[in-house]
């Protein structure tokens, strides 16, 4: 069964670029463009993975973490986040139990994708067997 | 004088000298019995008497002539005529009287030295006291007895006192703040001869609380005792400020930088890994990827021409503008992207002149950035105007964007022309280096003694504008 990813960026690129490469690698991907959007839409269908950047309008990447983890429903997804601050999140991150990592930009999709399954607990070997 | 009154009594008793000789050898000569008649030999006694003082008489005379002579004329030497015991008598007095003029000569210089340092020791105590009153840092100076001596202006500002006021009072009752009296009283325990005392601490002074570096010393006496405490305070405010503004500017800069790079190198990455399958797919990356690097290259070339401008080293190029040519040229360059939006652009220019002296491309990147802006932020089928006009009274330029868009709250708008400022709203219609409307205003205010702002309503439209000062006519400038 696959697994289905959310990923939430304000930039169109970002969206693109990683909603292709995960899709290519079997994965469902939705995407929303800031954080109120990827609030609406995880109202409906919940991820197995939600990959959100830091820094966008109205409720930013943080705000979104703290949402998840204050509904019971949301509180075990886990969480890769993108930051183009450049420098660690350090006390704000670690304080969210639900964020497993923190990827600066620029960042390598095949990175991210490795992520992914290290996150979800996918055998990457059995996958590039499987391929 | 003493010689000479030595050379007269010598006179005198030359003379005596004489009187008594005469009259011992009238004496001898009555006792002998050498003459009968005792009248010739009082006769002869006082002849030889008045012989003997008339010589010594004008010896003495000439002499005396002489030594006034010499005393007359300054510059002279005591000549080699005269009695042996004159010359030494004139010699001694000649020697004393150059003494006497050395040393007068002597005291006048020395005079003259302590007057030049007395005027020299006032003019560094005005440089002293000018120095203190202009400088940032603020010092007090207090003596051994815990008396204030000094305390200057930027001290007076912070502390809450008036300079002249706070001399002669005890520390405690002008300084308030505990922890600056502590040091102060520490050093002074401390004494001569130990490094100054230098901490960083928060003043509460008459401008609330501020972070200071104070540093405190012990000035020495003659003796290596304490004479004074000097302590400067040095207020640490703006340079945390400016270093907040450098850091978030830094942080700003690096996640503008790292978005446009961070498609670029996705991209990338898919087409080396053959994610995308197509042609069709394959173009549409290449030209996401030279949007991005076109982006990027924007981006950069905006944060040097502020950096270059904020820093009085950008180059200029001033010629007279022609203001109305300059608006159509920008117009023609932006039409293909009103019209890919269905958007009508079009200008309403004054037939007045409209000439400023100023750098054209600079200028003309204003207009242009304005009207992407409204171009990019009006919805499609909107309509753009540029407008030009001038004003003969107040001798300037007037342009103005003005757009049927989004419009922007009076929130965002105070801050619209500030680096990396982004409406919020507006993130999700356009991308943009939040960088334009900052180098705008850099063009307008600081190249072109312009000004430049908003109006704008929203949901109604915004209006940007800008004025420039009208160029000087050949006539004027000939005035």
């Amino acid at each position: 069964m696959s697994r289905r990813i959310l990923v939430v960026d304000d930039e169109s690129h970002i969206l693109h670029v990683l909603s292709l490469k995960l899709r290519n690698s079997g994965f469902i991907v939705d995407t929303a463009v800031d954080g109120e959007d990827a609030m609406h839409q995880l109202a409906s269908a919940q991820p197995d993975l939600v990959i959100t950047d830091l820094q966008m309008p109205y409720v930013n990447g943080i705000e979104l973490c703290r949402s998840l983890l204050s509904d019971a429903a949301t509180a075990d997804i886990p969480v890769i986040i993108l930051t183009a601050r450049g420098y660690a999140l350090g006390s704000e991150a670690a304080s969210l139990s639900n964020v497993r990592k923190v990827v600066n930009k620029p960042f390598s999709p095949r990175t991210i994708l490795e992520q992914v399954r290290r996150v979800l607990g996918i055998d990457t070997d059995i996958m590039e067997r499987a391929a | 004088m003493q010689t000479l009154m030595r050379s007269i009594l010598g006179g005198v008793a030359l003379g005596a000298l004489s009187l008594t000789s005469g009259l011992a050898t009238m004496f001898a000569a009555n006792v002998i019995g050498l003459t009968a008649d005792p009248w010739l030999v009082v006769i002869g006694a006082v002849l030889f008497t008045s012989m003997v003082a008339a010589v010594s008489f004008m010896s003495m005379n000439r002499a005396m002539m002489r030594l006034r002579a010499e005393l007359e004329d300054h510059g002279s030497t005591p000549s080699g005529q005269g009695p042996r015991w004159l010359r030494s008598v004139l010699r001694t007095m000649m020697e004393y009287q150059v003494r006497h003029r050395q040393a007068e000569a002597a005291w006048r210089t020395r005079q003259r030295e302590l007057e030049i340092n007395a005027k020299m020791a006032i003019g560094g105590q005005r440089q002293a006291e000018a120095v203190l009153g202009v400088m940032d840092e603020a010092v007090v100076v207090c003596n051994a007895f815990r008396e204030i001596t000094l305390v200057n202006a930027a001290a007076g500002a912070m502390l809450g006192c008036h300079p002249a006021d706070a001399v002669g009072k005890p520390m405690a009752e002008v300084i308030d703040d505990s922890m600056v009296r502590r040091i102060m009283q520490e050093t002074l325990e401390a004494g001569v001869g130990v490094d100054p005392r230098r901490c960083e601490l928060t003043l509460h002074g008459a401008r609330g609380e501020s972070a200071c570096e104070i540093v405190s010393a012990c000035v020495p006496d003659d003796r290596g005792r304490t004479a004074a405490v000097v302590t400067v305070l040095h207020d640490l405010s703006r340079e945390r400020e400016i270093s907040q503004l450098k850091s978030e500017f830094v942080s700003k800069a690096s996640h503008e930088l790292r978005t446009p790079l961070s498609s670029m190198q996705a991209y990338v990455e898919l087409l080396v890994d053959g994610e995308a399958n197509d042609e069709a797919t394959r173009r549409e990356f290449y030209e996401i990827i030279q949007a991005e690097t076109e982006r990027l290259s924007r981006l950069v070339d905006n944060m040097l021409n502020i950096s270059r401008i904020e820093a009085g080293i950008i180059e200029i190029d001033r010629s007279e503008v022609d203001i109305r040519e300059l608006v159509e040229s920008a117009v023609r360059t932006m039409e293909p992207q009103a019209r890919s939006r269905r958007i009508d652009l079009h200008t309403e220019i004054a037939p007045l002149g409209a000439t400023v002296d100023g750098d054209a491309d600079m200028l003309c990147q204003v207009v242009v950035n304005l009207l992407s802006n409204a171009v990019k932020y009006t919805p499609e089928g909107g309509r753009v105007t540029v407008s030009v006009d001038s004003d003969t009274l107040t001798r300037s330029v007037h342009v103005a964007v003005s757009d049927t868009g989004l419009g922007i709250a009076p929130a965002d708008a105070e801050h619209v022309f500030e680096k990396f400022y982004r409406v919020e709203n507006y993130k999700r219609v356009a991308k943009g280096t939040g960088l334009g409307l900052n180098l705008c205003r850099h063009i307008i205010e600081t190249v072109h003694r312009g000004q430049i702002g908003l109006e704008s309503t929203i949901g109604m439209g915004s209006r940007f504008w800008f004025t420039v000062p009208m160029a000087q006519t050949p006539a004027k400038l000939a005035a």
